[in-house]
Parts: structure tokens; C-alpha cells; sequence
């Protein structure tokens, strides 16, 4: 296990490399750089007052250079500072990820809370009303984007109700219930459409599990449906969805950005989004390696859990 | 059975929590905001966002009202020499810092040599070109010798990111990113980004009302952070904030149509137009620059493209109308096709022409009233196809005079120098269509000596009459910004150049 562990540990640094030099080249490959965005909409800044910025954030150096400079220092634990409010990135992201996680954790939970109950009574009635009426959640969960749903969320527990506030953020240290109360709405709207895909993969892992022959041995010893079901069929069954939930997981932590847009809530996403749309790129550099240390340390635990749930399954 | 108990315990948790505590004094108003601020050391950054959350931070030398005139800031007098080249300012007795030390001369000539210093690269290091020397002949004179008679000079001072600084805590810190040392009615507590800054009242500060109360009544302000325009609408209609900016020019009517909120504000001080490039045929004649003045229609472009509410039509030049010297009467207001075909017959294209016309697409009010634009030219024969590109891309080409014609604009204070001089002195840094007119340029330098309100006023109207005669822009409108404030809110007064000193004679009425 150990050993397995190490490897892929080592098998994720050239991942990031790869991420974080990706990330250099592209946004260097979109026109314009964080001095325009400087100098913003009431700009009476001269050419040579814009040169002059772009010398003092070393923008004018080849990109190798930039990138071998900025690489030097990120392995140092130092991601630099924002070019636009000199805040150290690392700083920034600390008090963000937390936020991120939260959202993630809080939308996963959510997920899987409808997704399983969902997805195996769908299984078990398969061709009847229950599997029917579940087909036709998933389909709607599916078909409405997040950010849609978000609004609509906002309408009927902010607007009309008065339930929960449409936006913003307390911190869980700072209180707690307010902290809930911001954060039920923007996992509602991500976790909704995350039950919905994965309460089909439930179901369809599901129906294919209780067709194997240990199934029906067990049933032919006369275990109980329920028992079989639940021991037997169900534990096999949610490796794939361990699977596809990990990837999403990963998917989330970084494609929570509408949400927290629409939500102002303060996460990676949003002050990625940010950094991108400002060209200030210390701040993209270290919101993206963040997402990729965060995607694959997802990936190695899924592995780690398939262990745990199936016990064919032994890494050495 | 306990799981349901939890449930109910959840509601009434969310209930209790969402029920406000009573207040009777002061208080603690929630502010919406758009953006975060760009960096917290006012001198270093030309962001509005910086300036609008620390304004109330940092004090100025003088200050505008809300009519935009010059009033006492941290100096209580000044006067001019009569060559208008040294101007002596006496500083308030019982000004002090948030950190106990008192302001004194020797902070102001700090401050503003700090604006200058060419290492510290403030966006408004011009402010203070004409600043020779400062001195301090004790601790409450500062005395600023100017090379040359500088009239926009109190203008400079009031800008509310043009602020006096302590000089001890910036040697001591280098710059004021981390550490926020003001004297203003505000004291600033904690910044976290993305989610909220926090000011405190300051109970030291020097400001009293007329009937001798302190201020400020606010107990405080919290500034939150809504950068989805429709988040921070619903927001301030919730109740989750007590007053929001940049109300959306969309929601105007909406937030108006609720009767626990109230919409204030209107015209601010800014210009935008199109701008034609006199370097670049046909646009050198200006036969055809006056026949697009007089075809396009700013009430349309207003109604149309900016919801009726997201501007005021220019009634002369980049100068609103509403200021002191602004032109109320441009032989262009409203649409005349007759004169615009006639000056499109005498011009070197009779026959109507082609050209590019180049926006952004990041600011909204900046791209749609080109449909407007091309639609009215179409109908003197003159076809406008519409380049459209994002700004970071849209503004070097902007600034490089890379264009035939372009919708923009800048912000001013309430100066005609801040409208004018950028904008339409030959070869300066705003003059982007290279217009060039030596009459007016010798008007807009002598605006700069002259002090006599009356005077400058007559200078101005006639630089302005030959900017319109020579139709050097196709002037537009002014963009207006709305705050909305919810019922508790009082004694909130919308100033008309971006700024929010109007927080320090609110209160809340809870």
C-alpha cells in the first residue's frame, strides 16, 4: 500500500509540471496583460508609463525566463503576489480553499443523499412507476445548469420567502448557523445537479450487479432480498460511482466558479475567475496548481477507497 | 421521531438567525459593493473601489460637498498669493490620526510629495507637476510654490484618493497595503477579500454637524461584496444589505417599483462620446464630423441602448450640464438629417462612406449605443460596421490612436480642466482622435492661471464653442449611477463625482 502510495505520489509531479506550464503558455496567449486592465476604463496613463509597468512586473522578459523564475519560487512553497493588489498569492488561496471545500463537501453530500436512495429504489422497480418518476428527476436535474437553478433557488427562499439570504459569507469559526444558512442555497444548486447524473449511475450499476451470479446464490441460500441487496449487490455496485464521484469531485473543486459568482461567494474558483478576466497571473498560476494538487490528492484517496469498499481489490 | 425534532430545531435556528437585533443609535450600515478594493494604499492605485471603501478612511486637504463645491477638509483656510503661484493652507487644530498622533504639516507635504514621487508611480502623479516646492513653516501651515499658476489645483486636493497619509507609519511600513492609518471618521478594522471590510467609527475625529453633534453617526460600516449585479439587487431588497452601489441601469425601475427601498443618484460626472480620429480620412473634414453631430440622435442612444435611465443625452461637451461650466445649448442636440445632409453634401464625401467603428465589448454602455450610431448614420448614407473586442485587447489599440472612430469616455470631479484639457489639448495623453485646434489650446492653458470663477467660465464656454464648432467628438451623454438604500437608512446624499462622503452624515433608524 505504501509503496503504491509513493508512486503515485511521484506520478503526480510531472502532472502538475505539466498543469502549471500549461496554464503559463496559455495565459500568456491571450491578448492583453494585467497593465490594460490596470490602467481600467478612466485610463490617462501615457505608453510609456504602461512599458514602464510592464518592465517593473518583469512582464517583458521571454516567457521561458518568467516561467523558470516563477517555477523557482513556487517549489519554495512562494506563488508570488496578485500584480494587481500585491497580496501573497499562497495567503489569498488559504483563505479561499476552505470555502471551496466546504461548498464541494456540502454539494457531494447532498448528492449522494438523494443519488442512492434514489438511484437503487429506481433499480429495484425497474420498468414500474418509482424507476419512471426517478428517470424523470435525473432528466430534470440534468437538463437545468447550476447557475440556473441558483437563481431560481434565490427567487423562491430569498425573494418570496425570506428563508435564507441570497448571497455572500460568514465563516463556519466565526458562526455557525450563519455560516449554514449562506452556504445551503449555492450546495443546493450544485448538489441537485450532481445527484441527478449520479443517481443514474446508481441505478444502472445497480440493475447490472443484481444480475450476477453471486446475487443469485446468495438469494438461492435464502438471504433476505433486503440483505442481499444492500450487502451483496449494493457494495459492488458503488465502485463505479465512487469512480465517477471522485472525478466529480474533482470537477467541482474547480468548476464551482458560477456558483460562486452568482452566490459572491469568496473561493478559489471566484478569485481564479478573477485573476483570468485581469490577466493577473500569479493569482491564475496559483488558483490552477492549487485545483491540481487538490484533483489528484481526490483521484489517489478514490483509489484508496476501492479498497475499502471491495475486497477483491489489493494494491501492493 | 428525532430526526423530525432536528428539523424543526434547523428552522427556528434559521429563523432566529434571520431576524435582525433592534437598534436605536448609530449603527452598523451594510454596504453592497461591486468589486474589492484594487490594493488598499490609496496613493498607489486609481481604482474607484479602493477610493470609494477607503474615502471615509483618509481625510483630504479640502473636500467637495455634494454640489461639488470646494469646502474645508483637513485644512480649515487657505489662501492664494495674488501671482496665484503659492498657496498657503492653515491645517485643523484637533486633526488627528487613527493611531493617536496628530496631522501635521509635515504629513501633508509628505502626502503630496509622495503622489509626485515618480518610485511610488501614483496614477496621479500629474496632479502635482506644477508643485515646485513645499513648505512647513510650522506644524499647522503647509505652503505649496507652484511654477506656474495652476487653478485646478483645490480640485486635485479633493480628490478622495489624494489623501493625507501618516508619514511615520509609511517609513515605518513602506506602503499602506497592510497597515490602514487615516483620519478620516472611519477607522478601518479588517479587509477579507472577496467577503467583507469592516470600518469602525473613529470617536476622535474632527467633523461636527451644523448643531455641533460629532460625526460620524454611523456606529460603523461593513462593506460586502456583490459582484453579480442581480445578487447585489436582490440583496438590498432582502434586507440582506442596507444600501448597495451601482444599482443596474435594468433594475433602476424595479428597485424604484419596491416600497421598503429607495433609488438616489442620477447624473454623474463623466462624458462619453464618439470619438473620430481627424488623423484619418474623411474624418479630417469637418464637414463630416458635424453631419455625424447632427444626425445622431443622444435622447435614442440614451433610451435605447441605456434603459432610459443609464444616462443623461449631452446637451454641449464632455462638461455636464448641471456643471457651473457646462454648455446647455449645443446646436446638436436632438437630431436635424436636414443640416446633417446638408454638411454631408459640402463635404469631400457627398456620396456617404465606409468606416470602422470600435468598441469594447466589456463595458456595456460603451457597446450598444453603437447600434444606435450606425443606425442613424445609415440614414445620411454613411455605413459604420461595428468592431467590437474585449478591453484588454480594445484599449491599447484605443490608446495608440489605432481607430477610425471609438466610444469612450473618462471621468471627471468638477473642474473643467479634469473635462477638457486631457481630452482636446493638442498631442495629450486623452486626446486619442488627435484633434488639434492651437485657439484652443491656448484657451485651455489660460483656464489653468485664471482663478476668478467668471473668468474661467467665459475662457471655458468659448473653448467649448470652438470644440463644437470644429465637432471634435460626437458628444453623447453622461453616464448616471444609482445607490439604492433600504427605508432605515437616513441622511444618505448621493454625490454626483463617484464618491460615497455622503456615509458620514448617515445614520440608521432602527
Amino acid at each position: 500500500m505504501l509503496i503504491f502510495l509513493g508512486r503515485r505520489v511521484l506520478l503526480a509531479v510531472p502532472t502538475l509540471l505539466g498543469v502549471a506550464a500549461i496554464v503559463f503558455l496559455l495565459m500568456r496567449a491571450v491578448p492583453g496583460d494585467v497593465v490594460t486592465n490596470l490602467v481600467g476604463l478612466e485610463g490617462n496613463v501615457s505608453v510609456e508609463r504602461m512599458a514602464e509597468l510592464r518592465r517593473m512586473f518583469g512582464l517583458d522578459l521571454p516567457v521561458h525566463e518568467q516561467f523558470g523564475q516563477w517555477l523557482a519560487a513556487a517549489v519554495q512553497g512562494d506563488l508570488g503576489s496578485s500584480l494587481r493588489t500585491g497580496r501573497p498569492v499562497a495567503t489569498d488561496l488559504a483563505l479561499r480553499f476552505p470555502v471551496t471545500l466546504q461548498l464541494t463537501l456540502s454539494a457531494l453530500t447532498i448528492a449522494l443523499a438523494i443519488a442512492v436512495p434514489l438511484g437503487v429504489v429506481a433499480a429495484l422497480h425497474r420498468g414500474r412507476w418509482p424507476d419512471g418518476l426517478a428517470s424523470l428527476i435525473a432528466l430534470l436535474g440534468l437538463s437545468v445548469p447550476g447557475f440556473f437553478l441558483g437563481i431560481l433557488l434565490i427567487l423562491a427562499f430569498s425573494l418570496e420567502l425570506r428563508w435564507l439570504p441570497p448571497a455572500g459569507y460568514v465563516a463556519f469559526s466565526e458562526d455557525p448557523v450563519e455560516n449554514l444558512r449562506h452556504m445551503v442555497l449555492p450546495a443546493l444548486s450544485l448538489g441537485l445537479v450532481l445527484a441527478a447524473a449520479t443517481t443514474r449511475i446508481v441505478r444502472s450499476s445497480l440493475l447490472e450487479t443484481l444480475h450476477r451470479d453471486y446475487v443469485r446464490t446468495a438469494r438461492a441460500k435464502g438471504v433476505r432480498e433486503g440483505t442481499v441487496t444492500v450487502r451483496h449487490a449494493l457494495r459492488t455496485a458503488l465502485i463505479p460511482v465512487v469512480t465517477v464521484v471522485g472525478l466529480q469531485f474533482g470537477q467541482l473543486l474547480g468548476g464551482a466558479v458560477i456558483i460562486e459568482q452568482v452566490f459572491s461567494l469568496p473561493g478559489v474558483g471566484r478569485f481564479a475567475l478573477e485573476g483570468i478576466n485581469l490577466r493577473d497571473y500569479p493569482v491564475v498560476q496559483g488558483a490552477v496548481l492549487l485545483i491540481a494538487v487538490a484533483f489528484v490528492a481526490v483521484n489517489l484517496l478514490v483509489d484508496v477507497a476501492y479498497a475499502l469498499i471491495d475486497p477483491r481489490v489489493r494494491y501492493g | 421521531m428525532i430526526r423530525r425534532s432536528l428539523i424543526v430545531l434547523l428552522f427556528a435556528a434559521i429563523a432566529v438567525a434571520g431576524t435582525a437585533a433592534a437598534q436605536s443609535t448609530g449603527g452598523v450600515l451594510r454596504a453592497g459593493m461591486q468589486a474589492d478594493p484594487v490594493g488598499l494604499d490609496p496613493h498607489i492605485t486609481g481604482a474607484t473601489a479602493t477610493r470609494n471603501m477607503l474615502e471615509n478612511v483618509y481625510d483630504t486637504l479640502v473636500m467637495f460637498d455634494s454640489s461639488l463645491q470646494i469646502v474645508p477638509g483637513l485644512a480649515e483656510s487657505w489662501e492664494a498669493s495674488d501671482d496665484g503661484r503659492t498657496w498657503t493652507f492653515t491645517l485643523r487644530e484637533n486633526a488627528m490620526f487613527h493611531d493617536g498622533s496628530p496631522v501635521t504639516a509635515g504629513d501633508v507635504a509628505f502626502s503630496i510629495s509622495r503622489i509626485k514621487d515618480p518610485d511610488v508611480a501614483s496614477p496621479r502623479g500629474d496632479d502635482f507637476a506644477v508643485v515646485d516646492s513645499i513648505d512647513v513653516p510650522d506644524d499647522r501651515t503647509v505652503v505649496l510654490n507652484l511654477a506656474e499658476p495652476f487653478s485646478p489645483l483645490l480640485s486635485k486636493l479633493a480628490h478622495s484618493l489624494n489623501v493625507i497619509v501618516p508619514e511615520a507609519v509609511v517609513r515605518e511600513h513602506g506602503d499602506l497595503q497592510e497597515v490602514v492609518v487615516g483620519s478620516g471618521p472611519f477607522r478601518f478594522v479588517e479587509y477579507l477579500p472577496q467577503t467583507r471590510m469592516v470600518l469602525e467609527r473613529f470617536d476622535d475625529h474632527w467633523a461636527t454637524d451644523a448643531d455641533g453633534n460629532a460625526l460620524p453617526y454611523l456606529d460603523g460600516i461593513t462593506f460586502q461584496f456583490y459582484p453579480d449585479p442581480t445578487s447585489r439587487t436582490t440583496a438590498v431588497q432582502t434586507g440582506a444589505v442596507d444600501w448597495i452601489e451601482y444599482v443596474p441601469a435594468a433594475d433602476v425601475d424595479v428597485l424604484d417599483a419596491d416600497p421598503e427601498v429607495e433609488v438616489v443618484g442620477g447624473l454623474s460626472a463623466n462624458f462619453r462620446s464618439v470619438y473620430l480620429n481627424v488623423a484619418r480620412a474623411p474624418f479630417d473634414d469637418p464637414h463630416v464630423r458635424r453631419a455625424f453631430s447632427y444626425a445622431i440622435d443622444e435622447q435614442a442612444v440614451v433610451d435605447l441602448a441605456l434603459f432610459g435611465t443609464g444616462g443623461v443625452p449631452a446637451t454641449g461637451t464632455t462638461i455636464p450640464a448641471s456643471n457651473h461650466y457646462g454648455v446647455r445649448d449645443s446646436p446638436y442636440v436632438g437630431r436635424d438629417l436636414e443640416a446633417a445632409r446638408a454638411e454631408m453634401a459640402a463635404s469631400s464625401v457627398p456620396d456617404g462612406f465606409e468606416f470602422d467603428l470600435y468598441v469594447t465589448t466589456t463595458y456595456d454602455f460603451l457597446r450598444t449605443p453603437a447600434e444606435v450610431v450606425q443606425a442613424n448614420l445609415a440614414e445620411i448614407g454613411v455605413t459604420a460596421n461595428i468592431v467590437a473586442e474585449d478591453w484588454s485587447i480594445y484599449l491599447p489599440k484605443a490608446l495608440e490612436g489605432d481607430f477610425d472612430a471609438t466610444i469612450l469616455g473618462e471621468s471627471g470631479q468638477s473642474d473643467p480642466d479634469d473635462f477638457l484639457f486631457n481630452v482636446f489639448y493638442t498631442d495629450n495623453g486623452g486626446n486619442l482622435g488627435n484633434y488639434s485646434n492651437p485657439e484652443v489650446d491656448v484657451l485651455l492653458e489660460r483656464g489653468r492661471q485664471v482663478s476668478d470663477p467668471e473668468e474661467r467660465r467665459e475662457i471655458y464656454l468659448e473653448a467649448q464653442r470652438l470644440i463644437l464648432e470644429d465637432a471634435a467628438h460626437v458628444f453623447l451623454f453622461h453616464s448616471s449611477q444609482y445607490e439604492a438604500i433600504r427605508g432605515e437608512v437616513r441622511g444618505f446624499e448621493h454625490f454626483p463625482n463617484t464618491s460615497y462622503l455622503g456615509l458620514r452624515t448617515t445614520w440608521l433608524d432602527r
